[in-house]
């Protein structure tokens, strides 16, 4: 069966109708948005108003009960034949997911190997990536968070922003299209914010795609390219930060605006 | 009973002593406890070395016996054997325990709950008389109607009835250790290893095995222990083990006491070099954790 002609250049993430429970609570009600390649969209909302878990759907981490997300032109998890959604195999899933960088509020470094070791386990186990090359890679993004000295580093060795600033790294190393960033800042010591808010301000002059939930409304508004607000499961509202953050129109997000601010 | 004031320490007077150090208080209860444990031992030794009932001379004669040793040979390739088998079972019923599919995990709690809930030392006799349940295994339709077959003692000679009904055994056991380790690993270390592109098999034996070892490691170091201890009950079929070796030399020479002895002896100090080896495994798979402990202490 021809499959119709596809775009040549899709918009890096596309979001239409996206609905998603827990049980009896609806978490999204119907999300759609666009995102174009080298965006940075700060992701705002009260807590519980469903930023984890659309990100969460956009590296199929959490299915979607009706709509859909697309990322670069791709579902995630699946794959269109004779007009069905049929489950993309794991090994699929895993390779489009690769292409996906996260990182979590709570850093999720794993414990048991060394900060280098953190950084090239997926390019050598997923990419196949020579282990000496993947080092070397790995240095380099190491130096660009500004962790050389820390490669033979154990995380429970380093602070919570080194941590952070690690777990940012390893999603490097994946060379990802797109990078989510899950309240990156929240659970770090206010001193130790700067340090990681810095290495994604660098992080998006060099032209990478970042979603970023954050309450963090310094960076929103000097970094973001757009700015969305979240409200039970709808975006209320969405612009460029100066004016979502500086002039918002709607009722909630003033409501929200007033207690973060 | 001494007023507040009348206890005040005149400062200069302190500072002036040269050890300020608190001299310890006697403490009537431990002395006593002491000196009745000093007396216990004392009787213990002398009735072990005066009782020639004890016959140490017995002992040392046949503590390096080649039956004995021989013995000792068979007790830890038994051992060996039915640990690979549980430990390699139970790693793979505990992932079943947590599949998706629920016939999997049926199947998996099924086997759990037959192989716990029946004593080791009836398993061991079933797979002793094996060749009466099934008097022939080959390839085939059930009920019979074989396409090729063999004599079932011949396949499965005594020896291996003997590691089967102790590693089946001890692989319910394992699995629930292991079940355990698993689900001690946080969730965001496999969320983590997802969103990389690690697939599954790579999720559990990267990520989650090496964390959920330490959690492991432990309970297995007993479960070894214990295994070193329980391959004793093989006697009831007729493998000469370390426990069958003395016993039927003890069956000739009536000598059962410096015998029992000396299956003891070897025994209390294989489990002893056990459990050198597992403290050295602890050690080795606390990595990155202990490291950390070790930082701020
Ligand atoms: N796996 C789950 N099972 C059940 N309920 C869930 C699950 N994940 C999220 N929820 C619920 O969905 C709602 C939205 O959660 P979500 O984590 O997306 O909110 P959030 O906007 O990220 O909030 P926060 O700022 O607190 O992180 C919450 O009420 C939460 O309890
Ligand atoms: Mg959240």
């Amino acid at each position: 069966m021809p499959e119709p002609a596809l775009r040549a250049d899709p918009p890096i993430v596309e979001i239409r109708d996206l609905h998603k429970s827990f049980g009896p609570i609806e978490v999204l009600q119907g999300i759609d948005l666009t995102i174009g390649r080298g965006e940075v969209v700060c992701l705002l909302g009260a807590s519980g108003s469903g930023k984890s878990t659309m990100l969460r759907c956009i590296n199929h981490l959490e299915q979607p009960d009706r709509g859909f997300v697309l990322v670069d032109g791709m579902l995630v998890g699946g794959n269109v034949r004779d007009g069905r959604v049929h489950e993309a195999a794991p090994t699929e899933v895993a390779e489009r997911r690769s292409r996906i960088g996260m990182v979590f509020q709570q850093f999720n470094l794993f414990p048991h190997m060394t900060v280098l070791d953190n950084v090239t386990l997926a390019p050598v186990r997923v990419k196949r990536v020579g282990r000496a090359a993947a080092q070397a890679a790995a240095r380099t993004l190491l130096e660009r968070v500004g962790l050389s000295a820390k490669a033979d580093a154990y995380p429970g060795q380093l602070s919570g922003g080194q941590q952070q600033r690690v777990a940012i790294a390893r999603a490097l190393a994946m060379e990802p299209a797109l990078m989510l960033f899950d309240e990156p800042t929240s659970a770090l010591d206010p001193e130790l914010v700067g340090e990681v808010l810095d290495v994604m301000r660098d992080l998006a002059a060099s032209g990478m795609t970042m979603i970023v939930v954050t309450h963090e409304m310094g960076f929103a508004r000097n970094v973001a390219t757009r700015a969305v607000f979240l409200d039970d499961g709808l975006i209320v509202e969405q612009g460029p930060p100066e004016q979502v953050i500086g002039a918002p129109t709607h009722d909630r997000t003033r409501a929200f605006l007033a207690k973060v601010l | 009973m001494t007023t507040g004031a009348a206890m005040r320490v005149d400062a200069e007077q302190l500072a002036g002593m040269a050890d300020t150090r608190l001299v310890r208080r006697r403490r009537i209860g431990a002395t006593l406890l002491n000196v009745v444990v000093a007396l216990l031992v004392v009787a213990a030794v002398v009735e072990l070395v005066v009782n020639p009932n004890f016959d140490w001379p017995i002992v040392a004669r046949y503590l390096f016996d080649t039956n004995v040793l021989e013995g000792v040979l068979v007790t830890l390739e038994l051992t060996v054997y039915a640990m690979v088998i549980g430990l390699v079972l139970g790693v793979v019923l505990a992932v079943l325990r947590q599949s998706r599919s629920g016939l999997a995990r049926g199947a998996a709690w099924s086997y759990i709950w037959f192989f716990r809930g029946t004593p080791v030392l009836v398993q061991v006799l079933f797979w002793g008389f094996a060749a009466s349940l099934f008097p022939r295994v080959g390839i085939g339709l059930p009920g019979g109607l074989f396409l090729v077959s063999w004599d079932t003692n011949a396949v499965v000679p005594i020896f291996a009835a003997a590691v089967l009904g102790l590693g089946l055994n001890e692989a319910a056991y394992m699995a629930e250790i292991v079940r355990g380790g698993l689900l001690s690993v946080p969730s965001g270390q496999t969320e983590a290893a997802r969103t990389l592109g690690l697939g599954h098999a790579e999720t559990l034996r990267f990520v989650i095995l090496p964390q959920a070892m330490r959690v492991i490691i432990p309970p297995i170091g007993n479960q070894v222990i214990s295994m070193l201890k329980m391959t004793s009950v093989v006697l009831v079929i007729g493998v000469a083990d370390l426990l069958g070796s003395v016993t039927e030399i003890y069956a000739r020479n009536y000598r059962q006491i410096a015998l029992l002895l000396v299956a003891s002896i070897w025994y209390l100090a294989l489990t002893t070099l056990l459990t050198y080896g597992q403290s050295r495994l602890e050690r080795r798979f606390g990595r990155g954790i202990s490291r950390l402990e070790d930082d701020r202490a």
